[in-house]
């Protein structure tokens, strides 16, 4: 299943470059999504019948949660890319290339998910950045350049750093000459404390800058406003997990270790400034992509801050990822929908929505009640649960720090949603979409409120937080 | 004997903190590309099966000569020959010599980045007997190479300047990743050479659009997309 999940997009290029045939193009984009769940599927529930023996890349307890995840947006984005691509009048050449990139930047986010050595989760997770460039500059506009130039210039030297990180970790490891895993967890505790908290600095500063961490997120809000609204959902609901996922590897090994305590304050430190960033942008914002960029970076905050915290923050953590990664793909794919009618991204250009566009409009209220935590979404109860998890540590004024930044970030996004919504005073002319720009959100928004209501004890997410 | 390419390696960055010349900083790329090729093979004469007689018996020794060949390709082959030629290719297209607007002058950068590189020498020789399996002067020069790249980011102008820049850094990694005495898995040097190689590549046909869609190829430039419009 690991084979065929890292194996299919390479062919499904090959085919594409064969038969230049404009069909084929979303064709290939569905095929590999309805793959990738099934392989998904089959992974988290052990069934493996036929795969070739191999070591570099396995399911283990932690990664499951992330590649599940990863498996039902990039399914739900490959069914609204359907509609979302329909009416485009770029070249056969130019889609061609757009579904090369696409099928090579999910075969990447699965090889960094999948991948059981540190080294081969660091190539991965540059290939996201050398794939994803050209999703990014899709438009080919002024704007889309500068983005796609910072993008793949501050992510590589982010991932450089975290190369650093990596060499500075073997020389922590001493007599040790692997980067698996599964060795480092079993070595961590003879391991050079002071090469070990210097190489997590590297790399949590490096993969933060792919994760969109603050103080080094500056290529996330341009990347995301300027790429197509199905690549944006994927690189915010995806991409950002991978690198997550790396950072919470690593950190393992430093709790392991015994050298927790100063990770835990860098990865507070990291996560409250980007709730503070995000909080001082998005009040501002005239531009709601960007702005639901802000709440990405906010939403990463989130997690570090859950990460570190660990115990229930850590399970906390984990319900918080997947309920960003289906609430903020969808929240994504109506800001397509929106520019799709209004051929805007400014905000006090939209007005009245719900009379233009009934259900984008309720999708775009519902996506922004989902992201704001509001009961029953999922996100409520992890954020619930990282507050009871600051105060019964004692963490009191973290916790007034915490809520105060949500408050803001909740008013600010609010306020322009349903400005956005309402308030036309004229009368709108209605417009309907094809069915695949609406199928995909409703579907990502009743799974994020059902798990709000009731979360069934899910073994995986359970065993995502045992496994770290 | 690689003592004296690590330390030539170090002057190069400061012939390309003093100069503005784009070609300039190219070819010192390519002489960096050299430099490190010399530093692997010296440093691989220490190894005890590096002779003449690894060459007679391949079949036992594939793994080494594998692993000289795998330097040569990634030394000589990508990093004093491919990125070179790539970017004197994308200079001749956009006709941009000279980086002649940086935020320093380039005597005050000359300063400084000797500056830097004295204090990665002295830090490594200090703590000399705390950095225990790595070797001092491959650890304090990589680590200036690094710090003094970074830093030309900052200052340089002009969008190819900031791809060499970024180019050295990747050099100052790959001998630090010499310092650590340990190798790497060839499946992990692999992938990092091909995706510097690819990044380099990306970069570099960037810089061609922005080219032709910008005035011109500053830095500056590129600062059109505000959080407030």
């Amino acid at each position: 299943m690991i084979s065929l999940i890292l194996i299919f997009p390479i062919i499904a290029c090959l085919i594409l470059f064969l038969i230049k045939n404009r069909a084929l193009n979303n064709l290939m984009i569905n095929l590999y999504a309805f793959i990738h769940i099934i392989c998904s599927i089959c992974l988290c529930i052990e069934y493996n019948p036929f795969d070739i023996k191999q070591n570099l890349f396995a399911a283990d307890e932690l990664n499951k949660i992330f590649l599940i995840v990863l498996s039902i947006v990039y399914l739900a984005v490959a069914i609204y890319n359907n509609g979302y691509m329909k009416d485009d009048k770029s070249l056969t050449r130019k889609l061609r290339h757009y579904s090369y990139a696409v099928l090579l930047f999910v075969l990447s986010m699965t090889g960094a998910i999948l991948s059981s050595n540190l080294g081969i989760t660091w190539i991965f997770i540059e290939a996201t950045t050398l794939a994803s460039a050209y999703l990014i500059y899709f438009h080919k506009t002024k704007h889309s350049i500068e983005a796609a130039w910072k993008y793949v210039f501050i992510c590589s030297i982010g991932i450089a750093l975290a190369f650093v990180g990596i060499i500075l970790l073997t020389i922590a490891t001493g007599n040790l000459n692997s980067l698996f895993y599964n060795d480092l967890y079993s070595n961590a505790q003879n391991f050079d404390i002071f090469w070990l908290k210097l190489s997590f600095v590297f790399i949590l500063f490096g993969i933060g800058t792919k994760m969109g961490l603050a103080p080094v997120h500056f290529w996330l809000p341009d990347a995301h406003a300027q790429s197509p609204s199905p690549i944006s959902a994927l690189l915010s609901a995806t991409l950002l997990n991978s690198a997550f996922l790396m950072i919470l590897k690593v950190f393992k090994v430093i709790i392991i270790a015994g050298c927790d305590n100063y990770a835990r304050i860098i990865l507070f430190t990291m996560g409250f400034l980007s709730l503070f960033v995000a909080a001082v942008f998005v009040y501002h914002i005239n531009n709601y992509k960007r702005m639901l960029a802000y709440s990405s970076i906010e939403n990463m905050g989130i997690l570090a801050i859950g990460a570190a915290l660990g115990g229930a923050g850590m399970f906390a953590a984990t319900i918080h990822m997947i309920g960003h990664s289906f609430i903020k793909a969808s929240f994504f794919m109506t800001s397509g929908n929106i520019l799709k009618i209004f051929e805007t991204k400014k905000i006090k250009s939209v007005t009245g929505l719900l009379e233009k566009d009934n259900k984008t409009g309720w999708l775009w209220i519902l996506s922004c009640l989902g992201i704001v935590a509001f009961p029953p979404s999922i996100l409520f109860i992890s954020e619930y649960l990282i507050v009871k998890t600051m105060l019964q540590e004692g963490h009191y004024w973290m916790c007034t720090g915490f809520l105060l930044l949500l408050t803001i970030v909740i008013y600010g996004l609010s306020k322009a949603v349903f400005t956005m919504s309402v308030n036309s005073g004229k009368n709108q002319e209605k417009v309907k979409l094809s069915w695949t720009m609406y199928a995909p959100q409703i579907v990502l928004l009743i799974i994020a409120f059902v798990m709000g209501i009731y979360l069934p004890y899910y073994e995986i997410i359970a065993n995502a937080v045992k496994g770290f | 004997m690689e003592n004296i390419f690590i330390i030539l390696l170090g002057l190069s960055m400061l012939y390309i903190a003093s100069t503005s010349r784009l070609k300039a900083h190219i070819n010192m790329l390519s002489l960096q590309g050299w430099l490190l090729f010399f530093i692997c093979i010296f440093g691989l004469t220490h190894e005890s099966w590096f002779n003449a007689q690894i060459l007679q018996d391949i079949k036992s020794n594939w793994v080494h000569i594998f692993g000289i060949a795998f330097i040569i390709l990634e030394t000589l082959g990508v990093k004093s020959f491919l990125i070179p030629l790539f970017l004197n290719k994308v200079l001749n297209k956009t006709h941009v010599h000279r980086d002649s607007d940086a935020n320093i002058p380039h005597f005050y950068a000359l300063v400084i980045s000797s500056v830097i590189l004295f204090s990665g020498f002295m830090v490594a020789n200090i703590q000399a007997p705390a950095l225990k399996m790595i070797s001092p002067l491959y650890f304090g020069v990589s680590v200036s190479i690094i710090i003094t790249s970074l830093w030309l980011i900052t200052i340089k102008h002009t969008v190819l300047s900031n791809v060499i820049s970024f180019i050295t850094m990747g050099n100052g990694i790959f001998l630090l990743s010499l310092a650590a005495a340990k190798e790497m898995p060839i499946i992990v040097n692999l992938g990092v050479l091909l995706d510097i190689f690819i990044a380099v590549f990306i970069l570099g046909l960037l810089v061609k659009e922005i080219n032709t869609e910008f005035e011109d190829l500053e830095v500056s430039q590129l600062s059109d997309l505000k959080d407030y419009e």
